[in-house]
């Protein structure tokens, strides 16, 4: 026989006693029956057996009573948990409704954290994080670049012809699908409604990347998007069709003017389908019909010199690996640019494979994770960091408020203590409370986001559409873990606190304690507050510093009060003369409008369209060598209506007409690099072709920013009238008086009306096409700006919350001082010097890392060294000042003590 | 105990205990005792599963449970119906009898005309 070890015995003090009372349960049964059956005559072993046949099966019995007695105790302790919870949340909200200036200041920092977050998120998001809608395998989708070496670094471009992705289509084997897409702006629609909007094309290939059905009607097949000309249809996006046709299904079939052409509908998209478009569409074409508009000679498709450029999209095959499937389309790259090479002459050709060492890769589908990352999303990327810091110090106001009212109700917490409530469930109630203000807070917060991200896709990314934070799914989850961090975050200080809480020394001293001293915690979080608003503040001014030196840097001609007229043909067939005949109408008709001071033809736009052509100069040998130079044809009044100055010389005259002297005028930056020391004047051009005349240099004007805000263009102007034809066309420069959006409307009302058949006029204010160039530093300066005095706010009232709570506390302390002698300065000076001692070693934190931080956005400012001295210093003098007046209004209170109150308690 | 015992079946067991502890807390002895003489001692019922039932019973708050002293003053689990056991006893009480009046009524039927 084998006895029971000792220990067994003690197991049974930890089992569960819900086997036991099944024993028990049963045991009574068993001797019932004995009894009763000894009681009718039979032996013990007898009644026994008699009842144990009747019993049947008892283990299996007794293993389901358990069973189910277990479920029994869970769903209870289930159920007690769940009212416990329901007590504590009931308790939490009347605890705060009862102080309803404590709680709202709570819920409005969190939600101006939480806000500035979710706002930021949903940026980010859609920048570099949210793959197209329908998209089906995302991991394996990419944007096909072609990369290679432009003046010793290696330039990737994702756009390309359509003869270099038919190369790659046909020459690569490790895709499922390879099509092209691209969104482009065209007028839509007839007559006055005429609208420019985002039309997206593509080929049949591209429905197979999406899981998308159509909502009605179908996607056009291969046979639409066949080059050269393909089939004027059109897959209209669900947007589009609901606002434009009121979502009428007798929509299919009707027509639509897209550009140069009338298309048919044939089908509509999936609600919130905008293929690789970042931006609402109208709808989408085949690329065929797109392209044959734009280079009607029939071989847009054939030559790799055509101006038509795509971006391509491509899906990996399942077991194909991202180095295999770039290896593959590296080989097809190479052998599609031999024959390119084969195929330009001249200054067109492209440079051997051995000097270029071209290489094709698919990259991230959104553009901003690929090679080719826009400003903006860096920016934003910084902003998201930002924004997360502003919540910290939310978090640490919000902590440091609780804290406060925690000692406050150290004396409650004692009783209940001493009552007998468990220190868990103390904790838990205190959670609870944080959690709830956190949820209320969020709420605040997604309002705030809303009405923040309508207000940045509105003014500051036109470009992007963003989520809206109160239906979309992916703000929403963000926004509940936001709430849940920052409930356990600003619940943890006041829970650690009630955890050390001693009751006797509590309930003795109760809530008047002279000698007590803030936390460290609440010093520290205060620290940490001071650091972090000065970063945010030094990045706010390094960024406002940026908008304002691009604002006042001379672009050479005065965006603000011009006007640029874009004339469309949309297919009406004009020749040269009859094309300069309507420019010059124009020209004429816009002159005599009210409040038009001056009016000009031009070619080239500035940040919209620079136009290269072959330059040589006799005696020089590779002026390309020397830098870009960009060509400017316009009318003798350009100057005087652009606001460029001439700086020597003269500028274009009437009588440089055809046939005279040919003229030209160059940027003082184009003089300078071609003759560093000579007089330029009287030099001698040649532009376009070497077998023509050249042209002379009359007159030198001013630098003006081209294509970028870092340096000048190399620029230079000819007059139309002795240009060659074919540059003969361009639009109008328009100066005038008052507001440019508003004139913009009447000049093209008004030039509307000399429009032949469907070509139509677009006027568009110069200062939004250079505006949306400076984006990034405008998102920067913004909200750097908000997030850095957000930050600071919330500093301010924490610091003086806690200042303002240490002098209530210690009012006794202070009326001891009064009645010791201390006069009303003094204790001023305490109190503020206070404020100043907790703020100091966090500034100084804070300009440590501001200093290191700068050397990393350095790239993203314009024209401010990340270390501006300027910039920092005032921001020291910002969060000092605000640390005076913060604890003055304490201190002043601090000053009123009066002894007597300290006496007679 | 010579004559033939029909088996019980498992749905009607739940309402023979519910009507067994109906008017008073009742422990699962005496409800075996009350079966066995309530139907004539015709069911017959393996004792071992009427725990699990009574377990299953309670589990889904038709009967409530409480520890207490027998009769003879041993420790012994009772019984007693619920508001809502005593709304499934109703309901059941009164399908199970539509049921068997259902059968009879099948059973005493005239035959089938020829």
């Amino acid at each position: 026989m084998t006895r029971t070890p000792a220990w067994r015995r003690y197991l049974t003090f930890w089992r569960s006693p819900i086997p036991q009372d099944v024993d028990d349960e049963l045991r009574f049964h068993v001797n019932m029956r004995v009894r009763e059956y000894m009681a009718r005559g039979m032996s013990e072993p007898e009644a026994r057996r008699a009842v144990a046949e009747r019993l049947g099966d008892v283990a299996s019995a007794k293993s389901e009573c358990v069973q189910l007695g277990h479920a029994r105790a869970r769903n209870a302790r289930n159920a007690a948990l769940l009212d416990a919870l329901a007590g504590d949340l009931r308790y939490a909200i009347r605890g705060l409704r009862a102080r309803p200036g404590f709680s709202a200041s709570i819920v409005l920092t969190l939600g101006l954290g939480v806000g500035a977050n979710a706002t930021m998120f949903g940026i980010i998001d859609r920048l570099l994080f949210r793959t197209p809608a329908f998209l089906i395998a995302p991991e394996r989708t990419g944007r096909l670049y072609v990369s290679r070496l432009t003046n010793g670094t290696d330039v990737a471009d994702s756009h390309m012809g359509y003869k270099r992705f038919a190369n790659l289509r046909t020459a690569t084997h490790s895709f499922d699908v390879m099509a092209p897409f691209f969104a482009f702006k065209l007028p839509v629609g007839t007559g006055e409604s005429t609208r420019q909007m985002d039309v997206g094309m593509t080929t049949a290939d591209l429905w197979a990347m999406f899981f998308a059905k159509p909502a009605i009607g179908r996607f056009f097949d291969a046979s639409a998007d066949t080059p050269p000309n393909g089939e004027k249809v059109v897959v209209l996006s669900y947007a589009f069709w609901q606002t434009q046709f009121g979502g009428r299904n007798d929509v299919l079939g009707s027509p639509i003017d897209i550009g140069p052409d009338r298309y048919t509908v044939i089908g509509v998209a999936p609600a919130g389908f905008d293929a690789f478009a970042r931006t609402p569409l109208v709808g989408i074409i085949p690329v065929a019909a797109a392209a044959s508009a734009f280079a009607p000679n029939r071989s847009w498709h054939l030559t790799y010199s055509s101006q038509w450029l795509q971006e391509v999209f491509v899906r990996r095959k399942i077991g194909i690996t991202p180095a295999a499937a770039d290896a593959d389309l590296t080989v097809a790259l190479a052998r599609s640019w031999e024959s390119q090479r084969a195929e330009g002459r001249g200054l067109l050709r492209l440079p051997p494979l051995t000097i270029a060492r071209p290489h094709a890769f698919a990259g991230p589908v959104l553009a901003d994770r690929g090679p080719n990352e826009s400003s903006e999303a860096k920016v934003a990327t910084w902003l998201g960091g930002v924004a997360l810091i502003v919540l910290l110090i939310a978090c640490a106001n919000v902590a440091n408020l609780l804290l406060a009212r925690a000692f406050t109700r150290r004396r409650e917490i004692a009783v209940r203590l001493a009552l007998g409530i468990s220190r868990s469930r103390l904790l838990a109630q205190l959670m609870i409370e944080s959690i709830v203000l956190a949820v209320v807070g969020t709420t605040a917060g997604i309002v705030l986001a809303q009405w923040a991200g309508m207000a940045v896709g509105a003014q500051l990314l036109t470009n992007v559409r963003l989520a809206s934070a109160l239906t979309d799914s992916r703000m929403l989850g963000y926004c509940a873990l936001v709430a849940i961090c920052t409930g356990l975050l600003t619940g943890l200080a006041p829970a650690m606190y009630a955890r050390r809480t001693d009751i006797t020394t509590a309930l003795k001293t109760g809530g008047r304690d002279g000698t007590m001293r803030r936390s460290r915690v609440q010093l520290g979080l205060l620290f940490l507050q001071a650091a972090l608003s000065v970063v945010l503040l030094v990045g706010a001014g390094l960024f406002l510093r940026s908008l304002a030196n691009v604002k006042s840097l001379r672009l050479g001609y005065d965006a603000d009060r011009l006007i640029w007229v874009h004339v469309d043909n949309r297919g009406v067939p004009l020749d040269s003369a009859q094309e300069v005949a309507l420019r010059t109408t124009l020209l004429e008709r816009v002159k005599t409008l009210p409040g038009v001071t001056a009016a000009a033809r031009g070619l080239s736009i500035p940040f919209f369209q620079a136009h290269y052509t072959y330059l040589h100069v006799d005696g020089l040998d590779s002026l390309s060598k020397l830098g870009r130079f960009s060509l400017q044809v316009g009318t003798p009044e350009l100057f005087q209506t652009m606001g460029t100055r001439i700086v020597r010389g003269r500028g274009f005259t009437s009588d440089d007409r055809n046939g005279s002297p040919r003229s030209m005028v160059v940027s003082v930056a184009m003089a300078k690099r071609i003759w560093p020391t000579e007089d330029p004047i009287g030099k001698c051009m040649h532009v376009s072709a070497d077998t023509t005349p050249c042209f002379t240099i009359v007159g030198v004007a001013e630098d003006i920013h081209q294509t970028t805000f870092a340096e000048p263009a190399l620029h230079y102007y000819v007059p139309f009238d002795q240009m060659e034809p074919n540059y003969n066309h361009g639009g109008l420069f328009v100066r005038t008086e008052g507001a440019t959006a508003v004139q913009a409307e009447r000049v093209r009302q008004e030039l509307q009306r000399s429009m032949p058949g469907a070509s139509y006029v677009t006027a568009t204010p110069l200062s939004i096409i250079v505006g949306d160039k400076a984006r990034s530093w405008k998102l920067g300066a913004s909200l750097f700006t908000a997030f850095g005095g957000l930050a600071l706010l919330i500093a301010a009232v924490g610091l003086y919350s806690v200042i303002a709570y240490g002098v209530t506390q210690r009012m006794h302390e202070m009326g001891v001082r009064v009645a010791m002698g201390a006069r009303s300065p003094d204790l001023v000076r305490l109190v503020v010097g206070e404020g100043i001692r907790v703020v100091v070693p966090g500034v100084c934190l804070g300009v440590v890392v501001a200093l290191a931080a700068g050397r990393r956005i350095a790239p993203l400012l314009f024209n401010v060294s990340p270390t501006d001295p300027r910039i920092v210093s005032a921001v020291i003098a910002v969060l000092l000042v605000t640390a005076l007046v913060a604890s003055l209004v304490p201190a002043a209170r601090a000053a009123r003590a009066d002894p007597n109150d300290a006496l007679r308690d | 105990m010579s004559n033939p015992k029909i088996e019980v079946l498992r749905g009607t067991l739940d309402l023979l205990i519910l009507k067994a502890v109906s008017w008073a807390p009742t422990h699962g002895y005496a409800v075996a005792q009350w079966i066995e003489r309530a139907t004539n001692d015709v069911l017959r019922i393996e004792e071992g599963t009427l725990y699990p039932a009574l377990h299953r019973l309670e589990n889904r708050g038709w009967i409530s449970a409480e520890w207490g002293r027998s009769e003879n003053n041993q420790r012994a689990k009772f019984y007693s119906l619920t508001a809502k056991g005593r709304a499934q006893l109703r309901v059941e009480a009164m399908s199970w009898t539509r049921y068997s009046n259902a059968i009879f009524a099948a059973l005493e039927a005239p035959p089938k005309p020829t």
